[in-house]
């Protein structure tokens, strides 16, 4: 029989060999583990197996790594009758190298996201005037005129009137949220204590349910002509940061990479050259794959008081089941999902694409984001009901 | 396998729970251990069972949390009875007491209302099973609280002082998994995933528990049951939807599936209407519906 100091040391190796495949196993678990190996058959492989499972895994997705872990580090040799010491090879084994267990964000991502947009000073003035913009005399036209049709040297000046408009719809959201005084419900607690001197209830304290802010997670997709689009709408949707408890933002082509730490920088613009950097040009967009990979890695992000943007024309290499599959289980995870393309802006267009036929039905609301007016009309559906 | 876990995988068989190796251990560790047990899977597997087997097999009470999205402390610790509080100081006002008097009346334990949490803290004798049904429901903030009161299993309340558990609950927690759990709380419990059962373990459940279904039949709805959950529904059903399925059938008195008692009977198998269109479809157009006819 291995004694405890035995057992102890064979865990904490264990632990290592499970931290460094991306299971974030804690000290206090180990022993754990160690408790559990002395309420079962050390002899038995399989009970073995499923005590230290039922104490070292902690959700379903680590248990693939997990298992793999077990075999290479318990090697089995009751034939030797060498009982647990025998199970423990000494050298770490060489790991799967295929793990990247999803660190979980760190804190100070819960930090929002702070840009400044430097050469643009907010505009002053009450929340109904229409929205005058100097040096753009005809509104109208360039509220619905399509982003991709601005010649270059317009696109900075677009951008600050998108800022603009988003600056505005916030400060009306937020005032919207002011707390009313006869909302909410009876606190009884507060009001038995507020009145205890006068014998029976005079005054009612309330209390009103706090909202918790609503997350936005976006997904962009930034292949081709796709990424023009995602700029206007990554511009406009941090403009309206503020109104929302988190933002997070990953772009996509053919892989999915996460870029919200990019986009904290002081200047915008600096945020918008790193975005540049880390595109990949591979060619072909993989939606389904990236929705996936969205879910495996990144599903926490995703509750039901969490809406998630996705930005994409919908043409897809892809598998179009996959897309169907993937958009299913983010559904279901998040409070709404809503698909922008700007290919709905033109009036001939019909989703069409296979990828976009196996999407619609799974998405809760489907909208252009093509044009600013289309960018104002959105945040009406930033919220959750 | 050692003695323990096998008495175990016995007494949920007699409650009438149909149990794996998997399983017999979590309760096992969960027992020994005197550690929360987090139990994670599809709805309708029977995780929730798992703690009522485990409350019947240690011959103790069940106290049971259901946690919804707004839940908070009054509703999961302790809440003061207000209306009785209001009779007591009516009936007193003429009395000569003086008011810190009275408020120590007030605040005293019988005008206290013992939701779950405390209830399972200060619980005489044996130590309950606590029920926490449906963790995923409740805020953030309520899985930080219960975090809290996991980690000593005392509660301070401020007008009668400090409660603590003599002998810590049996804790069992479920989560569908509508929100991600955080890793706090995961570290804190031990853990089990419970899939759908295989082919095997379902006929053993479907002639456990409905005696009217013969073998035969129980193998057909297993293995229906099974190629279901193989077609993307907006909610694949569960065992608890093969048991009411059984259960239809068994009042039919039907002894085998046919295409017809199939479509009769599809509302037991889904609860949904695109669902029940899509899976319609799949028999119309041979999917299953070749399944079915095979075995008629």
């Amino acid at each position: 029989m291995p004694s405890p100091r035995d057992l102890t040391r064979a865990m904490l190796a264990f632990g290592g060999v499970l931290r460094a495949s991306g299971l974030p196993v804690t000290t206090p678990e180990l022993m754990d583990a160690v408790r559990a190996l002395e309420v079962v058959d050390l002899m038995d492989r399989d009970e073995v197996y499923l005590a230290l499972r039922t104490v070292l895994v902690s959700r379903m997705e680590e248990q693939p790594a997990f298992d793999r872990c077990f075999e290479s580090f318990w090697k089995f040799q009751a034939e030797d009758g060498q009982g647990l010491d025998g199970l423990v090879s000494l050298t770490p084994p060489t790991l799967p190298d295929n793990e990247h267990g999803g660190n979980p964000p760190d804190a100070g991502q819960e930090k929002q996201a702070q840009i400044a947009l430097d050469d643009w000073d907010e505009g002053e003035g009450s929340d109904d005037e229409p929205l005058e913009v100097p040096g753009l005399s005809n509104r109208e036209v360039l509220m619905e005129q399509d982003f991709s049709t601005f010649p270059a040297e317009q696109l900075d000046e677009v951008a600050r009137l998108t800022v603009l408009i988003a600056k505005r719809l916030a400060r009306r959201v937020s005032r919207r949220r002011k707390p009313t005084r006869r909302g909410g419900i009876v606190d009884l607690r507060r009001s038995m204590r507020a009145n205890l001197m006068k014998g029976e209830i005079i005054e009612l304290r309330r209390r009103a349910r706090r909202r918790r802010k609503v997350r936005l997670v976006l997904l962009c997709d930034v292949s081709g002509s796709m990424d023009l689009y995602s700029r206007f709408l990554l511009q406009f949707l941090y403009a309206l940061q503020n109104v929302f408890g988190r933002v997070e933002t990953f772009t996509f082509a053919t892989r999915l990479t996460r870029v919200s730490d990019l986009l904290r920088g002081p200047s915008y613009k600096g945020a918008l050259r790193r975005l540049t950097e880390v595109r990949d040009w591979s060619g072909g967009t993989r939606i389904g794959e990236a929705v996936r990979d969205f879910n495996q890695e990144w599903g926490r992000l995703v509750d039901r008081r969490t809406i998630v943007l996705i930005l994409s024309d919908g043409w897809d290499t892809g598998e179009p089941d996959v897309l169907a599959q993937e958009m299913l289980t983010l559904k279901r995870r998040a409070g709404r999902v809503l698909w922008l393309n700007p290919l709905l802006g033109n009036p001939s267009y019909e989703p069409l694409t296979r990828g976009m036929a196996a999407a619609l039905p799974l998405v809760d609301h489907f909208a252009a984001a093509h044009n600013l007016s289309s960018l104002r009309e959105l945040a009406t559906h930033l919220t959750l009901r | 396998m050692r003695a323990e876990i096998k008495k175990i995988q016995e007494m949920m068989e007699t409650a009438d729970y149909v149990t794996d190796p998997a399983i017999a251990m979590s309760v096992h560790l969960a027992m020994t251990l005197k550690k929360p047990l987090l139990i994670e899977g599809h709805a309708g597997v029977g995780k929730t069972e798992i703690a009522k087997v485990m409350a019947t097999m240690l011959g103790t009470n069940l106290i049971r949390l259901q946690c919804y999205e707004g839940l908070d402390a009054s509703q999961a610790l302790y809440e003061w009875n207000y209306p009785k509080q209001l009779l007591h100081i009516k009936l007193e006002e003429s009395t000569a007491h003086s008011t810190s008097e009275k408020e120590a009346a007030i605040f005293s334990p019988p005008f206290l209302i013992r939701r779950p949490l405390l209830q399972a803290i200060s619980e005489p004798g044996a130590p309950p099973v606590l029920l926490i049904d449906e963790i995923d429901r409740a805020d953030e903030e309520f899985e930080a609280f219960l975090l809290e009161v996991l980690s000593d299993f005392q509660v301070t309340i401020p007008e009668v002082g400090t409660i603590k558990a003599t002998q810590p609950p049996y804790v069992i927690l479920t989560s569908n998994r509508v929100r991600e759990l955080s890793d706090a709380l995961r570290r804190r419990c031990l853990y089990m995933w419970i899939d759908f059962p295989g082919f095997e373990k379902e006929v053993r459940i479907v002639t456990r528990k409905v005696p009217g279904v013969n073998e035969r039949l129980a193998r057909e709805i297993s293995r229906f049951m099974e190629t279901v959950r193989t077609i993307r529904l907006a909610k694949v059903p569960g065992v608890a939807e093969t048991l009411d399925w059984a259960q239809a059938l068994s009042s039919l008195h039907a002894d085998h599936l046919d295409e017809e008692l199939v479509a009769e009977t599809l509302g037991c198998v889904v609860k949904d209407a695109d669902d029940v269109k899509r899976l319609k479809r799949e028999l119309a157009s041979g999917g299953i519906g070749r399944f079915v006819a095979a075995q008629s």
